[in-house]
Parts: C-alpha cells; structure tokens; sequence
C-alpha cells in the first residue's frame, strides 16, 4: 500500500515538473520569437495551408469579413485566415496580453495614430513599408499607422468622416433648410422642437460620443486646418477664446439634445433617430450602415463640419480608423505579408467600401455608395483632422479623453467651459511638445 | 526475568526506526500538498509579486524601463489628475461599504429574523431571496441598465403609469443618484447570501435560552439586543469582513452599468474601476503599467490591513463577551 502511495506521489510530482517545464519553455520560445528578427516564410507543404488569425474590434463586420477572406482564400489556397472580432471596449486588453505573451494572433487591428505608434516602439510589430501597395497609399493615412522611426506598421483601413446625419424628410415636413452655420443650426433646433421633434439625436453616456459631435460643431468657432495648424505650432492652445467659444456651443447645444442625454448609450440615440424621432444625429460615417441595416428606408443624408459664416468653408472631419498590421511574433510572417498585399489592393479596398458603405484609404477605389460618394467630394473639397483623435491622442489619461470627459463634467454642472478648457489645457501640458 | 542488554538495544533501536518511518510517512503527506503549493504560487503569489515589481519600474508602453523606486506611488498620490481620481475612489469605495451595510446587512439580518420565526413557507422565501445570487453580476448589470433606462425603462415607465411622474429621473445619468443606484443594485443582488449566512448564525442558537429569557420577563427587544445580536456576533463578523473587501473590490457592476468611465463624469468611479483604466484603458499606454501597478498594490494593502484591523476588532469583542 505504501509502494503504491510512493509511486503516485512521484507519477504526480513528475506530472507537475513536466507540466511546469513545458510552460517555462513555452514561455521562453514566446520571449524569444518576440524580441528577435522573424524567421524567413516557410511555405507550408501541400495538404497543410497555414492559419493566419486577425483581430478585430469590429464584430458587426463578420459578415463582410468572411466574404472579404473567402475572395483572399481563393487566391491563395496555402493560407487560411481566422477572423477573430472582440467587443472594442475589451479589445485593447486582449490585444495587449496576445502581444505580451506573444501567442494568439497574426494579424493585428490598430488604433490609429498614437495607438499604432506606442505598440510598434514597444517592438510589437512588423514594418511593411516593402508590402506591395503600401506605399501607393495617400501619405496622409499612412502616417495614422508609423512608428516612431517613421516605418509603417499597418495598412490604413478607412477613413472615417464625423458627420451630422440628418433625416431628409424630418426637414422636408418642416419646411427647414439643413444648417451650414451655427446660427443655423440654433434656429433649425428651435424650429424642430417647437415641433416636438427632438432636434439632435445626442448620446452622452459615452463620453467619446461629445468629443465627436465637438469636432463637427467647433468648426463654426475656430475654422478647421488653419487653426489646428497654429495649435500644433503652440501658437494658441486651448484656453484660446475661439476653442472656448467651441465648448460654449457644445453647452448652448444641450437644450436641443434628448431628455437626459448623459444617460442615454447611443444605440438609444440611434433608435430615437431612425424612427424618426429626432432630426439629427451626429457620429462617425461608421454609422451609416447602422442606419441602412436598421432602417433601410429612412431618407437620411450627411452635413461636414459647421461653416464659421454664410457660405465660408464647410470642412469634413476625418480620420483613418484603424490599420492591419503583423504581430512580430507571428510564425508566419511571409504570409502575413500577403495577406496584407491583399488588404492594401484596390480590390479589397473597392470590396470594402461597397460591402461595409465606408471610406477605403486605398487610392483609386471609387464609393458605389451615394453618401459615401458626397463625403469623399466633401473631402477633395476641404478637410480637416479630428483634433483630438489625430493630434491629442496621447498622455495618462490621453487628452482627447480628459477632454471629452470634462464636456460631460460640464452638462451635469460639474465644470464651467473655463474649466474645461483648462482641464485641457493642463493634460496636453504634460507632454504635448508644440512643432517649432 | 529481564532481557538482556544487547536484545533491549535492538529493540530500541528498531522502536526509533520505527518512529523515524513513521515519521517520513508524516512528511510524506506534507509532499502531497506539493502540486497545489506550486499552482498556488504560480497563479496567487506570482501575480501579485509581479504587480510589486511592476510598480517599481518606468514603463513606456509595454516596454519596462529603469527602476524608479516609489516613484509610481509618489505620482500616484501627488500629482493630478491621480490624486483627484484616487480620492474620489476612495471616498466612492466607503461610500459604497456604508451603503451596503445600511441596505444589504441591515435588511438581510431582519429578513434572517423573519426567516427564523415560526412562519410559513420558509424555504420559499430563501428560496426567492436567493435567486438573484444566480444571476450573473454582468446579466444584473446588464438588466438593470435597461430597468434604469431614462428613455424606455421599466422603472421611470412605472412611476408614471402610476402618476408619480415628478420620481422619474435618470437614475444613473445624474451624478446625484447614480452611486446609490448601483449600491441598491449591489444590495439586491448580494441579499440572498446575507440573508443565508445571517440565518445559519441565528439558528446556532439555542432557542433554551430565548425560553429562559422569556420565564425572567425580557422583552423582545432586550432579546434581540442582548442575546441574539452578540450571539450572531460571528456571522455580522463574516459578513461585514465580506461586504468590505466586497466594497473595496467592487468593479463588474459598475463596469457593466457604467463602463469604464464610470460616469457621469466619474460619479460612479471606485479605485477598481480606476485601476482598470489606468492598467488596461489603452494598448500600450505610455505610463500606465507602472501607474496601475502602484495602485494594485496600494489596493492589496488597504484592502488586507483594514481586514485585519476588522478581524481584530471583532475577536476582542468576541473573546470580551
């Protein structure tokens, strides 16, 4: 009986050390393949088609996806690719453990801009300046995706524009122009909800939601390039009167968003839009498919941002929303690199941006799309950054955040537009260094 | 007859021999904990050994840096917006303790009493006083953020099919009821355990004593007072070193209502919720590693030293009665 207890013990103290020693060595290889140069592409041997997997925080792409991989599959039967989507509140987490460990993923979505840059200096990445049709992307959505050393780490995936949708007929009924201005924009409101017709559609439960509809109002307050120019120049900064009077629109807006807008989500939003029961709504041009996949019918079109007066310039708020890049760690580089030849073609851009109603960053690829087409004329027409998204990106907090959060500080009574102005101010101070 | 010296040696010396495997087979036991020790070490002390460590270092993005000493912590406490952000956790997290012990220990331990008594159907009422304890924290969160919606929930819908419209309100759009909103949420979902823990408690005592009480003419009240509470002394103990860590824990309830921001405008924030942020709001947030690394070690602290603080307190009043 005794034997028999010794030899369990062992056969379980040999378990765990065998268990033990494989993690170890697991780990080890991880650390390993992380930190040095990837190992030339092996093409896999016939019967054997290698597995690439992407993460994405887009679950509500799937659909396009599968049709987008399947087309990618058929081209190339050796290499498989595993659309792997996360909700984008917990994709940040998951990404950063995967790239951590060093396992899990090969294809890797990319917040842009700061996002891409602080992941690709941490080394977490492959540059793919020499992927076929990289460098055949407008510079200015390429930069959405470098590292600190200037190497592009990640095919701009789509430009995303911040638009005031506005419903065609809602305006129609009403005998209403849509606004171009903000003295418009405040009579238009009062006109609809004389009507009892919520006249914005506005969310503010998530705080990003405000930072958004600031970019396309503030335009009325401080132009767009010309001004975003002599902030990065450290010229003015944000207690500057016209970024203030910005925030002070934002507050005077208030009345004319939804009852208890700060605790709404925006999927409520949405819904007290596309039934027609707010005239307005504004967000990323993400959302136009929203609205198609919810409410085919609804007659809706788009508005940039707010001219400063009659007739002045009218700028769409761009940005590029997010890239694929290839996790460093990957075992199969070669064909991580195809696969992004792949997503850098026109072919996939033209397949995007018919299937998912977006703006592709690829050059050359024309909107089927009617609303997609305006936005890019809008855009050849006058453009400008998402301030915040673009060039305040960074800091802990990020700035973009503080500010957003400062605006919902200041719809419950919290803050003042001095002080939110101010609050700004002091987290860009931290690290933000003006171009000389 | 005596045995002989040479027989009584052997026979000592094989007694000890004897004590010695005896012995081996004590210490062999002791081996068998092995696995679990090494599981325990890889997956409990590690962890946290690392999160000391961590805070130690810069960090930039997901690269460590130099060492820096306290550095993370001096910022922690000193340097806005951390210092703003960590306090208001802070006084969130005993608020939120406060509120449960009002709302959950307070009526649990009445419900208990209720449950003790002689009535009818007291399998049913534990049986519906438990069920919320079933649900997940994120389904709860996840239901009661429809109940409070302000635009279609079923509480403000309610309030005014009844004619109390002037009560509706965003329950947890405004930074005035948020909080509580979500204590009362807490409580609901956490009462079931009390209600359990406190009942066990009360049926440990001897009912002998209430019917001597009874016979020297105490009253119900100087029953409850005197006896019954001290002597359900070690389950207010558990309970109330449960609902702290709880308090000081708390973050999927938060998270599921609120997000991470826990809004509005931090209204709802507690030091996980913080933490969460700090450690995990970006991928490869410049400084963050460091920063959320501190605060998981100041967490640890507070949360094991108040709980000692509290285990002592309560034995001395145990051990005093």
């Amino acid at each position: 009986m005794r034997r028999v207890g010794v030899w369990l013990f062992c056969a379980i103290l040999m378990l765990v050390v065998s268990a033990c020693s494989s993690s170890s060595t697991t780990s080890t290889t991880g650390e390993q393949t992380t930190g040095a140069a990837p190992s030339p592409a092996v093409e896999p041997a016939k019967g054997e088609p290698v597995e690439l997997v992407m993460y994405s925080w887009r679950p509500e792409d799937k659909d396009a996806y599968t049709k987008f991989i399947a087309e990618f599959e058929k081209q190339h039967t050796n290499i498989k690719v595993k659309f792997k989507p996360f909700k984008s509140t917990e994709y940040n987490t998951i990404l950063s453990n995967s790239l951590t460990a060093g396992t899990g993923v090969d294809i890797v979505q990319l917040r842009p801009y700061s996002g891409t840059t602080s992941i690709a200096d941490a080394g977490y990445l492959l540059p793919i300046d020499d992927v076929k049709g990289v460098q055949e992307i407008p510079k200015a959505y390429l930069d959405a995706a470098r590292g600190s050393d200037q190497k592009v780490y990640g095919v701009p995936l789509s430009i995303n524009s911040a638009v005031i949708f506005y419903n065609k007929k809602v305006f129609e009924d009403n005998g209403l122009q849509p606004p171009q201005t903000w003295d418009e924009l405040i009579h238009v409101s009062q006109a609809l909800q004389a009507k009892g017709i919520v006249p914005i559609a506005q969310a503010g439960k998530a705080a990003y939601l405000l930072s958004i509809a600031h970019s396309v109002i503030g335009t009325s307050s401080y132009g767009g390039n010309e001004y975003v120019d002599k902030l990065l120049t450290g010229e003015v900064n944000f207690n500057d009167p016209a970024f203030k009077e910005s925030i002070q629109h934002m507050q005077e807006l208030a009345p004319f968003f939804p009852p208890d807008f700060i605790g709404i989500d925006d999927k409520d939003a949405q819904a007290l839009f596309y039934t027609g029961k707010a005239a307005m709504y504004i967000n990323g041009s993400y959302r136009l498919e929203t609205f198609e996949k919810q409410s085919p019918d609804l007659p809706i079109d788009i508005l940039p941002g707010l001219a400063k007066e009659k007739g002045g310039d009218t700028p769409m708020i761009n940005w590029v929303d997010g890239s694929y890049g290839i996790a460093k760690a990957t075992k199969h580089p070669e064909e991580a690199k195809i696969f992004m030849e792949f997503l850098a073609s026109k072919e996939f851009g033209q397949m995007f941006s018919d299937d998912l109603s977006r703006l592709s960053a690829i050059a050359g690829v024309t909107p089927k799309h009617p609303l997609v087409q305006k936005m890019t004329q809008l855009s050849e027409r006058s453009m400008a950054p998402y301030l915040m998204l673009v060039h305040f990106g960074e800091g802990t907090p990020t700035t973009k955040t503080t500010f957003e959060d400062s605006l919902q500080g200041m719809y419950i009574g919290k803050l003042t537009v001095n002080k939110v102005a101010e609050d700004t101010q002091a987290s860009a101070d931290k690290w933000f260094k003006p171009k000389k | 007859m005596s045995m002989p010296v040479t027989d009584k040696t052997a026979a000592a010396k094989k007694e000890s021999a004897k004590v010695r495997r005896g012995n081996w087979k004590k210490h062999l036991v002791h081996l068998f904990l092995l696995p679990a020790l090494l599981f325990y070490i890889w997956f409990q002390i590690y962890p946290i050994f690392s999160a000391f460590l961590n805070s130690f270092f810069a960090w930039d993005g997901l690269k460590r840096g130099a060492f820096i000493g306290l550095e993370n912590f001096v910022r922690l406490f000193t340097e806005s917006p951390f210092q703003e952000t960590f306090f208001r956790g802070l006084a969130h997290n005993v608020i939120f303790f406060i509120g449960i012990v009002l709302t959950k220990l307070v009526v649990a331990f009445v419900l208990a009493l209720f449950i003790n008594s002689k009535i009818r159907g007291k399998e049913f009422f534990k049986m519906v006083i438990f069920m919320p304890k079933l649900l997940s924290v994120i389904v709860v969160g996840f239901l009661f953020s429809l109940i409070l919606n302000p635009t279609y929930g079923a509480l403000n819908t309610f309030l005014k099919f009844i004619g109390l419209e002037e009560l509706a309100r965003p329950w947890l759009g405004s930074p005035d009821t948020a909080l509580y909103t979500i204590i009362l949420v807490n409580s609901w979902y956490g009462l079931g355990f009390a209600v359990l823990i406190f009942l066990a408690g009360l049926q440990a005592i001897p009912s002998e004593i209430y019917d001597a009480a009874k016979i020297d003419g105490a009253s119900g009240l100087t029953m409850l007072w005197r006896m019954t509470v001290p002597l359900a002394m070690p389950s207010i103990m558990v309970m109330t070193i449960l609902s702290f860590i709880g308090a000081f824990e708390t973050f999927e309830l938060i998270f599921a209502m609120q997000g991470s921001q826990a809004g509005p405008y931090y209204s709802t924030d507690v030091l996980a919720t913080y933490f969460y942020r700090l450690a995990f709001g970006s991928v490869a947030g410049g400084e963050s590693i460091g920063l959320g690394s501190a605060l998981a070690v100041v967490l640890f602290l507070m949360i094991s030293s108040a709980t000692a603080i509290l285990l002592f307190f309560f034995r001395r009043k145990e051990y005093e009665q």
